[in-house]
């Protein structure tokens, strides 16, 4: 009965499915197209009545534009500081300077040249990225390290002599092209990088790079290489910054080192903070209106202005930190709501059609049935290995001892209960399961295979997922958009697509159902209730299809009701999907009412393991959860 | 034989130290890092220039220095800082932006152009058989008498327990009912205070123009960021790094010899398993 339910919701999905794929990527793609359109419309009547010097202006801004997205990328998208997108920029400039000033000349060789800085930058930029993205770097050490690069490509640059042009700059011979079709190039550029990154950020992988910014913990957790994930989009940003470096020289025909150092590293920062983060529109017309302006007001106004971009700055990261051109575009829309809902209204109409609750996500079953089928085979299986074995497990923090010697075996179908007083050591333990570099001493092996010292990351791919005390969920992000990002570590996300469903296991499908999160998908997590949150959590754990499961007090918080729903998820998911559950709770009824056996830690050693019948009444575990001497 | 690369070693060991002294001391009990530290330099620096133009002894540049550094970051803190503490990438923003506001306001009132300060020790002595300069010396000993007295402040004085314990553990300090409030501006005054005068006390070595504290902010935020919170550190990262930057820029090539420290800083950062 409850399977044919199931189906039902399945053909439902596919329904409404197709409908809201066709439905988004139109929108997506009209958004793109009307935005290119009045784009290249401005572009191609402006000259009408800019004049040359505005037209100049214009397209260095352009450029620099270009290279604000990639900071845009980096730090509003991805969390990444970065001050070093400058040097890519001048490691563009230069490559196609000294190649044209010095080797070749004519199109196909610049070509060449602009292909070569693209390269360059993106090496050093897999270097940077390898050197500042490892596994307990800090957020402040990629600003270090991008911090240091302008500085050594300056000094470089002025060591270079005449070679370089040292600090009077480098004049390089350039394809002559009138003002006009310069502005025209650099308006083509820019709203190509700009589509690509608008692309990029709207697909699956997009949505990773948010999640990365929002908890990035909680993404290595998922089985996500987040470190991996920064170093390619470190890359890829460098060789746009340097595209953009290698056609500003040709336009400027002056190679200056002050495009690679250190102020215009911070600069790019500035203009992307000052039109909005995390926006790519805002740090496109952020850089146009600093240097619009600047360049128009000459004499000893341009300290005036720089000094009015400093109070605008500080007033903005102080209380506008998302930024004008988001600040401006709430405006608007409050002033154009009425016209909106009236708008709206009409669509509804037409949309009438669509069932209510499912709009604009569907979710779909996983046919992960062989697997299933594969566990179910499994049981009852009186010799089975156990999935999760820790052999004399120790922990240290300095002189204090978290764990003396744990030994457990557990296996599937088996609900353990973690009990014990606060700082006996659970969390530690578990800890100690979902991260191999946790322990001190010992040995835990996950389905047979030692974990060493594999960061979560390549735990989880042994089949341990953990669920954190807090909810740990992505606030920037949808429902449906977490759940995404948590199978993401299955499925392959695509850099330029975006889907509208997910494909989740049977066990994250019934925790989405029974927490009435369905009707939610489109909501933003940071909405969500505490409930709803604990149970999105669990789904995005349950995605990861494991064999063992970590769950760190799971209802607490929960209401009564609420922590039913959990409880008879996690029955389910031990009986009919043989997972081994391993569960730290403080709520001995919950415990009593889904464990189907109970481990007791006490100072971090196990004072009892055995069956739920056997200990549950023992006179220890009164003691422990009524009080008085043990 | 090598007095005069000892001597030079020491000096500018004793030099980076004076410099980064404010910025270790914002960063270990306000948890931030200062980029308007290099603003505060120059403060400091046009702190000399304007001694100079008042004919007052050279040494008085350094109270002005200390009282306007001082005063400044009790300005920045009070109208600024104070909401941010919780946003700590968002403060390295905006004390890059005090910095513009900072060296924009000094450009528009004195210019761009190179100023000339006075320099109250001009003399050079003769130490182990070299003739070496009798400031960079004084500046050692400077270094030694502020990184004491900063000692004593943080180990002796109400407030510099109060700040340890900040330091140690901010939140269980705050249970403990002490004003962590008052302890970050008291601190920011003084970092910036210490910074101004520090861009006081190397005036006589640079040429002072707005743009000077660019270097130096890199240079003491690469020794602070591998000394962490301790002043003994802070001395040792000084020297070493110090030590190295002098060491490539007089047997190897003056370019490498700048980025020495910002290198090395780098794969210190990277590479040491221990932290601090």
């Amino acid at each position: 009965m409850a399977h044919h339910q199931k189906k039902d919701v399945l053909m439902t999905a596919s329904r409404t499915l197709a409908e809201q794929i066709a439905s988004f990527w139109r929108r997506r793609w009209l958004a793109i197209f009307g935005a290119s359109v009045l784009f290249v419309a401005f572009l191609l009547a402006s000259p009408m009545v800019l004049g040359e010097y505005a037209q100049q202006i214009l397209s260095q801004a352009f450029f620099f534009a270009i290279a604000a997205i990639t900071v845009d990328l980096l730090w509003g998208y991805t969390g990444v500081l970065t001050f070093g997108q400058s040097a890519f920029f001048g490691i563009g400039v230069y490559t196609v300077a000294i190649a044209l000033a010095y080797y070749v000349d004519g199109a196909l060789a610049t070509a060449g040249a602009i292909f070569a800085a693209m390269v360059g930058a993106a090496l050093v930029g897999a270097a940077v990225g390898w050197l500042s993205f490892w596994d307990r770097a800090t957020p402040i050490y990629v600003a270090i390290v991008t911090l240091a690069l302008p500085v050594v490509f300056t000094q470089i640059i002025l060591s270079g002599g005449a070679y370089t042009g040292s600090s009077s700059g480098l004049p390089i011979p350039v394809p002559f092209l009138s003002i006009t079709e310069w502005y025209y190039i650099a308006g083509g550029l820019l709203l190509l990088v700009a589509i690509g990154a608008y692309v990029f950020v709207s697909s699956d992988a997009g949505r990773v790079l948010v999640a990365i910014r929002e908890n990035e913990e909680r993404c290595r957790y998922l089985g996500l290489n987040t470190s991996r994930m920064k170093i390619h989009l470190m890359t890829a940003c460098s060789a746009i910054a340097a595209l953009s470096g290698a056609f500003y020289v040709l336009f400027s025909s002056v190679a200056a080192h002050s495009y690679g150092d250190f102020v215009f590293g911070t600069e790019l920062v500035v203009w992307t903070a000052l039109g909005g983060r995390g926006t790519l529109i805002g740090p496109i017309l952020g850089t146009v209106g600093v240097n619009y302006v600047s360049a128009l007001l000459g004499g000893n106004l341009p300290f005036i202005w720089l000094l009015f971009v400093g109070f605008a700055f500080v007033l903005v990261v102080v209380y506008l930190p998302q930024g004008l051109v988001p600040a401006i575009g709430q405006g608007l829309s409050t002033l154009v709501r009425p016209i909106r809902q009236l708008l709206n209204g009409g669509w509804n109409a037409v949309a009438a059609g669509a069932p209510p609750g499912a709009a604009g996500a569907a979710v779909a079953l996983s046919s992960t049935a062989d697997a299933l089928g594969q566990r179910r085979s499994m049981i009852g299986a009186p010799d089975e290995a156990p999935v999760l074995e820790l052999r004399d497990v120790g922990m240290q923090y300095g002189s204090l001892v978290a764990l003396h010697g744990v030994s457990l075996k557990a296996y599937r179908g088996e609900v353990v209960g973690i009990i014990g007083p606060n700082g006996a050591g659970k969390t530690t333990l578990l800890r100690c399961i979902a991260d191999g570099r946790e322990r001190s001493t010992g040995e835990v092996l996950i389905n047979g295979h030692r974990i060493d010292r594999l960061p979560p990351q390549r735990c989880v791919a042994l089949g341990v997922s953990r669920k954190f005390q807090t909810p740990n969920v992505f606030d920037a992000l949808t429902v449906l958009d977490c759940l995404r990002v948590a199978r993401s570590y299955r499925e392959p996300t695509s850099p330029w697509r975006r889907s509208r469903t997910v494909e989740l296991p049977e066990p994250a499908l019934a925790a989405v159902e029974v927490s009435g999160l369905t009707t939610m998908l489109n909501e933003r997590a940071s909405h969500l209730s505490h409930g709803a949150k604990q149970a999105l959590e669990l789904a995005m754990v349950l995605a990861q299809e494991p064999t063992v499961l970590l769950l760190d007090e799971p209802t607490a918080g929960l209401t009564r009701d609420e922590r039913a729903a959990i409880g008879s998820v996690l029955t389910e998911l031990a009986q009919s999907h043989r997972l081994c559950i391993l569960l730290i709770e403080h709520d001995l009824d919950f415990v009593r009412d889904i464990s189907t056996r109970l481990v007791v830690l006490h100072m971090g050693r196990v004072l009892l393991d055995g069956p739920l019948s056997e200990i549950a009444d023992s006179d220890l575990i009164r003691s422990i959860y009524v009080g008085g001497t043990a | 034989m090598y007095t005069i690369e000892l001597l030079d070693v020491v000096t500018t060991a004793g030099i980076l130290y004076i410099v980064a002294l404010g910025l270790l001391i914002v960063y270990g009990v306000l948890k931030i890092i200062n980029l308007a530290h290099g603003a505060f330099l120059v403060l400091g620096s046009y702190a000399a220039v304007i001694a100079t133009w008042l004919d007052w002894s050279p040494w008085s540049a350094l109270v002005i220095a200390l009282v306007g550094g001082a005063a400044v970051g009790a300005v920045a803190e009070w109208r600024v800082l104070r909401d941010l503490y919780v946003r700590p990438l968002d403060t390295i923003l905006a004390t890059w932006g005090l910095n513009i506001i900072i060296v924009q306001s000094i450009t528009l009132y004195f210019g761009r152009e190179i100023q000339f300060a006075e320099s109250g020790v001009t003399q050079a002595v003769s130490v182990g058989g070299v003739t070496y300069s009798l400031y960079r010396l004084i500046l050692l000993l400077i270094a030694a008498v502020l990184g004491v007295l900063v000692w004593l402040l943080m180990r002796r004085t109400q407030i510099g327990i109060v700040a340890q314990a900040v330091i140690m553990n901010e939140e269980l300090a705050q249970a403990l009912g002490i004003n962590t409030r008052l302890v970050r501006f008291v601190t920011f005054c003084l970092g910036a205070g210490l910074a101004s005068l520090a861009g006081a006390l190397i005036t006589p070595l640079v040429s002072v123009h707005p743009n000077l504290g660019v270097p130096w902010l890199i240079n003491a935020f690469m020794l602070v960021m591998v000394a962490g919170v301790s002043l003994g550190n802070l001395a040792l990262a000084a020297l070493i790094l110090g030590g190295a930057q002098v060491l490539v820029s007089s047997y190897g090539n003056p370019v490498l010899g700048s980025l020495t420290i910002i290198i090395l800083a780098v794969i210190i950062l990277r590479f040491r398993t221990i932290t601090t």
